[in-house]
């Protein structure tokens, strides 16, 4: 994609025109950040760098806890792959930005005076880093905390071996029928149940 | 009239074309209710539905499973600026397959409004009632007795009376309720009287044909007339274009894809309505507040909605009104929902089943400065649309004041502990600390606001150059078109609006059959 054309999503995306001056433009500042080596099977649609910025957002948004599988454990910057690729192309093309911006040194320096990337900050400096995101007085800084925020929420407690961790017992059992009828119609009788509608005695 | 059948994207391996009397786009309440009416009368009906055709053999009530097969855009939609998150049902039964079972009348003051405002005095109570009669006696409509509420609507109930409020019992649309809590995932017991299993198989036995997994993409018209509905098949396994596409040859037709894809699809087909399709979008914003208790909630258990308040629906001339209800808590849209990180998300969630969430529902669109949504086309988008709402100073004044008052409820039912949900949260240890809600930030994007209730888009009315469609939901302009869903709703209501929509469709059934 070129510079023109990604400007203009940006204008008109999630993220808006005030972001370019927030790090766009060119890679500015754009030094090496940390790669995490690539899951097993590969990536559905964000590269390398974009897959090592969900996960080290993971580990910050989740951290560890005794007893509960890490986020690395889950492969939740896979899941969040996978969430994405499941996305219209639109918002495919702005969660990727997203994740550049976010990894980039420039807003980095303008806004905490630091020289590294996002993914080579220490855990602390990364806090600080989405301590100022999420409180900051930019509307737009906001929105892209909150965009990467549900994604990872979302990719770590959709799965049931977090449950521990909430005290969630899961679903009651005894009540979902995987082999229930799946009636189509076509002539066929349609099965009883409690839609079928009967006069009440 | 023999059966009818219903088909997914994997059975319509080629190209193909149909022939009919109606084709209603949208299986959600407004085009299930219109479809079986006009089956009912003898009419060869076809409705086409974008998502799949799941059903309780699939619904395993886990939020993984249920998200990305149930909602639209897997639960992820939202305005552009990401400041409302959008929850809005994408699968055969639309809205109704997911949603929490309220079942409430259209208000009296809501036809008054619209009576008054919108030249709509011949949708009156008088019209409709026999319409609710019907529905709800289809629907097993009743009140959900006060023995078996949980505890999440418990701690309103008690809330509520303790600070003498008014409160009610909500009424819900189930036959056999094992009183799970999962209505949000898909009812695993078909106990949930959604479209999908009741109306729409009623209408299958009557003839009614359902294709599944098409996506409309265009209304092909001329002069006066739309003859011919474009879809795209979507592949299940994906939910792409499969590359094949369905066309649909009618006489009549009915839009009905809820309060953002039918104008989205009006503006593909280059229906603008005067520049008014997509306009005055109204969302029932909410807000919530989160409350911690020492015994347990387990607010993901048992019917999820069971208790309301409409002590605070009308605060006053220039003041937006709120109603107050829960919502279930399940941890992925506890996690989602929340806006804490890190350590705090951890303890914040790890007491999940000491938690309790009320939900203030603002009634937007009855003061005359609102502007409300706007959907718009987005370049290069398949099923994204561009969508943005005014917030507005009156909406955020009556955010803090409904905060403030879910906290004063939820201390007055035991709450040990309440926490405002903005990107700061406030945290109240105490009734006295209430006015700490008056420092935070009521703004856009600094606490979470969410909708589960879309109206409004395409509105009806008496007024030409003021609504979409006239008081019988025919398009303006195009004698064979109408529009049947809560996109014709001119304000939001007051109240769930399933039984409001599923009235409106049944009502106009008679004006739909005589375009045939």
């Amino acid at each position: 994609m070129g510079t023109d054309s990604r400007r203009g999503l940006l204008k008109k995306g999630l993220l808006g025109g005030a972001v370019l001056a927030l790090g766009g433009g060119g890679g500015l500042f754009l030094l090496p950040g940390r790669l995490e080596p690539l899951p097993s099977g590969g990536l559905k649609v964000l590269d390398q760098r974009e897959y090592s910025v969900f996960a080290a957002l993971a580990r910050r948004l989740v951290p560890s806890t005794p007893g509960v599988p890490s986020v690395d454990e889950l492969e939740v910057a896979k899941v969040c792959d996978t969430i994405v690729s499941q996305t219209d192309p639109t918002a495919q093309a702005e969660v990727k930005q997203l994740l550049q911006l976010f990894e980039r040194a420039l807003p980095n320096l303008l806004f905490g005076g630091r020289v590294s990337a996002f993914t080579s900050l220490s855990p602390e400096a990364q806090d600080e880093v989405l301590g100022e995101w999420r409180r900051s007085s930019i509307l737009l800084r906001r929105t892209g905390f909150l965009a990467l925020r549900a994604v990872v929420m979302g990719a770590t407690f959709a799965q049931p071996r977090t449950w521990p961790l909430t005290g969630y017992p899961g679903p009651p059992s005894g009540f979902h029928q995987a082999d229930a009828p799946h009636w189509v119609g076509g002539g066929t009788p349609r099965p009883d149940g409690n839609g079928v509608w009967r006069e009440p005695t | 009239m023999s059966q009818g059948t219903i088909r997914g994207g994997a059975e319509l391996t080629a190209d193909t074309t149909v022939d009919c009397d109606v084709c209603v786009v949208g299986s959600g309440s407004g085009g299930s209710w219109l479809a079986h009416e006009l089956v009912k009368q003898g009419k060869r009906v076809v409705l086409l539905e974008e998502g799949g055709h799941h059903t309780r053999r699939e619904f395993d009530m886990t939020e993984a499973r249920a998200f990305p097969a149930l909602y639209q855009e897997l639960g992820n939609r939202t305005t552009d600026d990401l400041a409302i998150t959008i929850l809005q049902g994408r699968s055969v039964g639309g809205g109704t397959t997911v949603n929490w079972c309220a079942s409430f009348r259209t208000p009296d003051r809501i036809l008054a409004h619209w009576a008054e405002h919108h030249g709509l005095e011949a949708v009156n109570k008088a019209a409709l009632t026999p319409h609710w009669d019907a529905i709800e006696k289809r629907l097993h409509v009743a009140e959900w007795p006060l023995g078996a509420i949980n505890r999440n609507n418990k701690v309103l109930w008690e809330g509520l009376g303790a600070l003498g409020y008014e409160r009610g019992l909500i009424k819900r649309n189930v036959n056999n309720c094992a009183n799970l809590g999962y209505c949000g995932m898909g009812c695993p017991l078909d106990a949930k009287q959604s479209m999908l299993v009741t109306v729409i198989p009623d209408a299958v036995e009557l003839g009614l044909d359902v294709y599944a997994n098409v996506s409309v993409r265009r209304l092909e018209w001329s002069g006066t007339r739309v003859s011919t509905v474009h879809a795209d098949v979507l592949d299940p396994a994906t939910d792409r274009p499969s590359g094949r596409t369905l066309t649909v040859k009618a006489k009549a037709f009915a839009v009905s894809g809820g309060a953002i894809n039918s104008p989205a699809l009006l503006l593909r087909s280059g229906l603008d309505g005067g520049g008014l399709v997509g306009r005055r979008t109204w969302l029932h914003p909410v807000v919530m507040m989160m409350a911690q208790f020492d015994e347990k909630v387990e607010a993901f258990s048992g019917a999820p909605q069971s208790v309301y308040s409409h002590h605070f629906i009308d605060r006053g001339p220039g003041k937006v009104g709120f109603f107050l209800e829960v919502p279930p808590v399940h941890p992925m849209l506890a996690s989602v929902v929340a806006t804490v990180v890190g350590r705090q998300a951890q303890t914040l969630l790890s007491s999940l089943p000491y938690l309790n969430v009320c939900i203030a529902i603002s009634v937007d669109g009855l003061l005359p400065q609102e502007t409300g949504g706007t959907v718009k086309l987005r370049s290069g988008a398949y099923n994204r649309v561009s969508f943005n709402y005014d917030l507005r100073a009156e909406h955020f004044e009556a955010f803090k004041t409904a905060c403030e008052e879910m906290a004063r409820i939820q201390f007055a039912a035991g709450a040990k502990k309440v926490m405002s949900l903005h990107l700061d949260p406030v945290v109240l240890e105490s009734p006295g600390d209430l006015s700490k809600l008056s420092d935070a930030k009521w703004e856009r994007l600094q606490l979470k606001v969410a909708t589960a209730h879309q109206m409004g888009g395409c509105p009806m009315g008496a007024d030409p150059k003021r609504s979409v469609v006239d008081p019988t939901l025919r398009y303006r302009g195009l004698d064979n078109l109408f529009v049947v869903d809560g996109s014709v709703l001119p304000t939001s209501l007051g109240v769930n609006p399933q039984i409001t929509i599923m009235g409106l469709a049944r009502n106009a059934a008679p004006a739909v059959a005589a375009a045939v």
